[in-house]
């Protein structure tokens, strides 16, 4: 029986992808219009307007339906570049992100088990920039 | 007597072994950049580049008995698989400022101790092979150069 349940588990662990990926589309340079946002420096003459954390927390409804938004894509759009606006920045250098990920395994046990919603979070830090013209 | 006997063999791998528990991948790219192949970094950019966006790669494996892996939880798989398909996928003509973390990395002593487990329950009739979930995330900047 455990035999043929780790057969099971190991035909699951082949079928299914074993890998989870998050993306954010952010394209902007320094100068720009838009706010920009490197993992990086920069070369252009800037003044450092501080340093900046935020984060968004919420459910995973069965184990999916992300309510309020906890992925790159909200935490960087919807959470990171409205805050670097109201600093009155160009742009954010030496950022460093990370979200929860949840392997398509605990997602369907979140989808099984409905009424204990998993929680998702998304953080990024980094240093609010303006650059002097 | 089975279970003294695998005690005193733990204690000696583990005294012999240390708590060391080493990750290793293969090379990224040295600048600067050749061709067309992708550019991977965990430093900046050689060159003058512009941000596309940002990847985060959460790779999923089972440790099966301590020693055979399945699954996609090591660094070149991750980094060098996924996160270099995925900036492509972007447009990218690279991804610098790359960062890693093997979130459970098993020791030497460790390993023994599962394989060691999973043969007594084979000897004694059991067909329970001891398991380890293993995760690696990584995280980049997906760039492309402007010259």
């Amino acid at each position: 029986m455990r035999a043929w349940m780790m057969a099971l588990a190991l035909t699951a662990v082949g079928s299914t992808g074993c890998t989870v990926v998050d993306k954010v589309r952010l394209p902007a340079v320094p100068g720009g219009n838009e706010v920009f946002v490197t993992a990086g420096d920069i070369q252009e003459p800037h003044e450092v307007l501080g340093v900046v954390q935020v984060s968004r927390s919420g459910p995973l409804l069965f184990g999916n339906i992300d309510v309020v938004g906890t992925d790159l894509e909200a935490g960087f759009k919807e959470v990171l570049l409205p805050e670097v606006k109201k600093m009155n920045g160009d742009g954010v250098v030496r950022v460093r992100y990370h979200m929860t990920q949840y392997t398509p395994f605990a997602r369907i046990a979140g989808a099984i088990l409905f009424v204990f919603p998993l929680p998702s979070t998304v953080t990024i830090t980094g240093q609010v920039v303006k650059l002097k013209h | 007597m089975n279970l003294a006997r695998s005690f005193i063999l733990t204690a000696l791998g583990l005294a012999s072994m240390g708590c060391n528990a080493v990750v290793a991948g293969g090379a990224l790219s040295s600048p600067p950049p050749q061709g067309n192949a992708l550019y991977l970094s965990t430093g900046g950019s050689p060159k003058k580049y512009r941000t596309l966006g940002f990847i985060q790669v959460r790779g999923y494996g089972v440790q099966m008995a301590g020693f055979a892996d399945a699954g996609n939880a090591n660094l070149d798989a991750t980094i060098r698989g996924t996160l270099a398909e995925e900036a492509v996928k972007l447009g990218g003509h690279g991804v610098i400022n790359i960062e890693f973390l093997d979130e459970n990395p098993q020791t030497d002593a460790e390993r023994i101790n599962d394989a060691m487990k999973t043969a007594q329950n084979l000897a004694n009739g059991k067909a329970k092979i001891e398991t380890k979930d293993r995760y690696v995330t990584v995280t980049g900047e997906v760039i492309e150069f402007k010259e």
